[in-house]
């Protein structure tokens, strides 16, 4: 069975873009995996693209990205499940190459947030979990996670200084990563004693809109082999769906989907939870990483907050996590996402982090959920 | 008519919009299947037990306890004006879940994962516009006066 | 026509004598307990109350000031403390005091306004409070045909029942969602006490006015404030209806 690799990657910095269009800065991520892939544009068979279009002026997102990387007549499509779209098109890029259909596919997750008003932001932001049940009582994107955390808390024991020690962590190395959108150390009383969003999750648990793209070029095993020799291959794929509403979920101190997610990728990539030597998780609320050491395998259930206490998710630690700043220091574009969290694992198995290289780095994982779980890729990466 | 539940209504087209016709008369509905007596809460039209598309709304006791809350303080659009407010998730005695905010009854300081509630419905009487919604409030609370305290 | 109305409370202000008389020994007729208040002529009230009783209903007489809230709001926690609820409120309770602008005093509008007006708002509100919490009730509010058009020497008597149509309106609209229906009366010329003292001349003038040939009796207003009362007209909200035999068409 002929394997799926990356053969480029390029990632502009994430923040408050206001000097560029959607397309223009997945231009700029398109320009840089070109030349990281030294890979002529006529190579191209199609393009998925990442993105979620309720953040857009632009209707029909993929069209207009298309034509400003001037891939026309090449095919192109959007997919979108929230913030794991970036995933979604990666997994749809590889079943594409691995059916034959396409040899090489660009896969651009990007993302415009800052473009909405004030006032835009905020009627999207009660119409995140099930409209019909939920959101008539003012539901919202953090309101969720702090329900988990609760939950978390009430069961395990779990403080909400232990969530903090997670925003330390990804601060910490997001001051390292000159492409994530907060570049300063934090502390944990400075997390603690910031504003509360949702009880217990103040505004130093929850990531931070912002704007940016990333750019995987994929390619079918032989051509991956001439293109490069630096491929990272694409081995383990696991995809799962939870309810989208609170109301179904049985436990809520993990996410379900990513649970199933995990142990489908480990399966195919025929390895464990043990064997991941580096991590990317779906921070985008502490407590979403710390539920996903649990549902991932890195720890067992309810220790997360151990896990994080003794360091274990930092270089050196049993399983780096979010060593390029996860979602909560890079900002979180949301198409991009998915994108951004495959990109630092090809880096890391590539050798080419720097100070944040996790040594031996030679199985990786990123962990991409699509709101508050409804959809979960879990995406395991080799070096061979 | 599904229009006049909650503060804000994302969802005007629905099934089971008779839900919001029976809340506004003091009944919360569950929905049950006609072809295989299956009871869900929230109320469906499609059967999760046996696909049928047929259902009668069954009234539920509102009875449940208290499975998760969080206290909201950054409010999305259309809920600023109660904002800190704490929603709740709580099982029902029946079958199913239900979201809700916590009423009058339950100071903030007693709210508890475990502790016992009663669904009461209400409407916003303020309004010119019928809006109903419901309540967590300790057991034993009704939705209309029934006697002349 | 079984109005529904058997074991309902009801309150009519004014209702010893006239047309508050004829609408509280109508609506015991059909069922009701009632209490019934005056603003001085208690023996009359008593009366009143005492052919209640013989018809096996329960009923109060309360000597009352309309126009306070205070007093409204005592009377009214006493008629749902002794009779065990309020399902109707009826306010007919109401004054004259004729007289062209130029030559009223002050006292002459402000007397007016205050029991015909503001004797309303006391107890549509105090009504109000117990129906919403209840989910069902009804209110009945009397006005005159004089309210819908102008009458000569009467500017204080005419906005007052203007202002009570007006008044019914907008306590419709924040009433119906509670189940509440609230309507106005609004009678011609009837052949009570009030309309003993108008001369001879004025009476034929206004049986001339109507198109039946003929004045209302208490009893025909009190038979429409009785229809308004029961599930018959559970769908009327926010109406005026008059009862004038065609005198303002």
């Amino acid at each position: 069975m002929t394997r799926v690799g990356v053969v480029g990657i390029g990632h502009t910095v994430f923040g408050r873009r206001s000097d560029a269009t959607v397309q223009e800065l997945a231009y700029e991520a398109y320009r840089d995996a070109l030349a990281d892939a030294d890979l002529d544009p006529q190579q191209i068979d199609a393009s998925v693209i990442g993105s979620v279009p309720e953040y857009h002026k632009q209707r029909s997102l993929a069209g207009v990205i298309q034509e400003y990387l001037d891939l026309n007549p090449r095919p192109t499509w959007l997919t979108e499940v929230a913030c794991a779209s970036g995933s979604a098109a990666i997994r749809t890029a590889w079943m594409s190459i691995k059916a034959g259909v396409h040899e090489v596919v660009a896969v651009i997750g990007c993302q415009k947030m800052t473009e909405l008003t004030t006032p835009e932001i905020l009627a999207l932001m009660g119409r995140v979990g099930d409209v019909q049940w939920e959101s008539v009582f003012g539901t919202t994107f953090p309101g969720y996670y702090a329900l988990f955390a609760q939950r978390h808390m009430h069961e395990y024991g779990t403080t909400a200084e232990q969530l903090a020690l997670v925003a330390v962590k990804n601060h910490y190395y997001g001051a390292r990563n000159p492409k994530a959108l907060f570049r300063k150390e934090i502390t944990v009383e400075k997390a603690r004693a910031s504003d509360p969003v949702a009880s217990p999750l103040n505004v130093y648990d929850c990531c931070a809109n912002a704007d940016g793209a990333v750019c995987l070029i994929l390619a079918a095993e032989d051509t991956a082999r001439e293109l490069s020799d630096r491929t990272v291959w694409l081995d383990g794929l696991g995809c799962a769906t939870a309810s989208m509403s609170v109301l179904r979920r049985a436990d809520l101190t993990g996410l379900p989907s990513a649970t199933a997610a995990a142990r489908e990728a480990y399966a195919m990539a025929g390895i464990t939870a043990k064997d991941i030597k580096v991590a990317e998780v779906h921070d985008c609320f502490t407590i979403a990483e710390l539920m996903a050491y649990e549902d991932l395998g890195f720890c067992a259930r309810g220790r997360g907050g151990r896990f994080i206490e003794e360091k274990q998710a930092y270089i050196g630690g049993s399983t780096p996590v979010n060593v390029d700043g996860g979602l909560k220091a890079k900002g979180h574009p949301i198409g991009a996402t998915g994108a951004s969290q495959a990109c630092e694992i090809v880096k890391q198995l590539r050798g080419e982090c720097g100070e944040r290289q996790v040594e031996d780095a030679d199985l990786g994982l990123t962990h991409n959920v699509g709101g508050i779980g409804q959809y979960c890729f879990v995406h395991v990466f080799r070096r061979d | 008519m599904f229009q006049w539940f909650g503060k804000v209504s994302y969802c005007p087209h629905t099934k089971v919009s008779g839900f919001a016709r029976h809340l506004k008369d003091g009944r919360l509905m569950g929905s049950r299947c006609a072809a295989c007596d299956h009871l869900s809460f929230p109320p469906r039209a499609d059967c999760p037990a046996c696909r049928h598309g047929e259902f009668a709304y069954a009234e539920m006791t509102g009875q449940g306890s208290v499975v998760t809350f969080t206290r909201i303080e950054a409010a999305p659009a259309g809920f600023e004006d109660m904002v800190p407010y704490t929603v709740g998730v709580i099982d029902l005695a029946e079958t199913g879940r239900l979201l809700a905010w916590f009423g009058e009854t339950i100071p903030e300081a007693e709210i508890a994962i475990g502790m016992e509630v009663q669904v009461v419905p209400r409407m916003f009487e303020e309004e010119e516009e019928i809006k109903v919604y419901y309540t967590l409030e300790r057991p034993g609370t009704t939705w209309v006066k029934s006697d002349s305290s | 026509m079984n109005l529904g109305l058997e074991g309902k409370v009801a309150i009519v202000t004014g209702g010893s004598r006239g047309i508050g008389a004829a609408i509280s020994l109508e609506l015991a007729r059909q069922g009701c307990d009632v209490a019934l208040t005056c603003q001085g002529r208690i023996d009359a009230a008593n009366e009143v109350a005492a052919k209640i009783k013989e018809m096996g209903r329960r009923a109060l007489a309360v000597k009352a000031d309309v126009t306070s809230v205070e007093e409204t709001e005592r009377t009214v926690n006493r008629v749902v403390e002794e009779l065990g609820g309020l399902d109707i409120m009826v306010c007919n309770a109401g004054i004259t005091w004729d007289g062209v602008i130029w030559k009223m005093s002050e006292k002459q509008w402000d007397a007016v306004i205050a029991t015909n007006l503001k004797g309303y708002f006391t107890y549509n509100q105090a009504a109000a409070r117990v129906f919403m919490k209840q989910r069902s009730g009804k209110i009945v509010n009397l006005s005159s045909i004089n309210g819908l058009r102008g009458k000569f020497g009467q500017t204080n008597y005419s906005a007052s029942k203007g202002g009570n149509n007006a008044l019914t309106k907008a306590l419709a609209k924040e009433m119906g969602k509670f189940n509440v229906n609230v309507n106005a009366v609004a009678p011609g010329m009837v052949a009570t006490e009030m309309a003993a003292t108008i001369p001879p001349e004025f009476l034929n003038a206004a049986v001339k006015d109507t198109v039946l040939g003929r004045i209302a009796t208490s009893e025909d207003v009190a038979h429409v404030v009785v229809f308004l009362c029961s599930d018959y007209a559970r769908h009327i909200t926010g109406e005026v209806i008059k009862v004038d035999g065609g005198q303002y068409i």
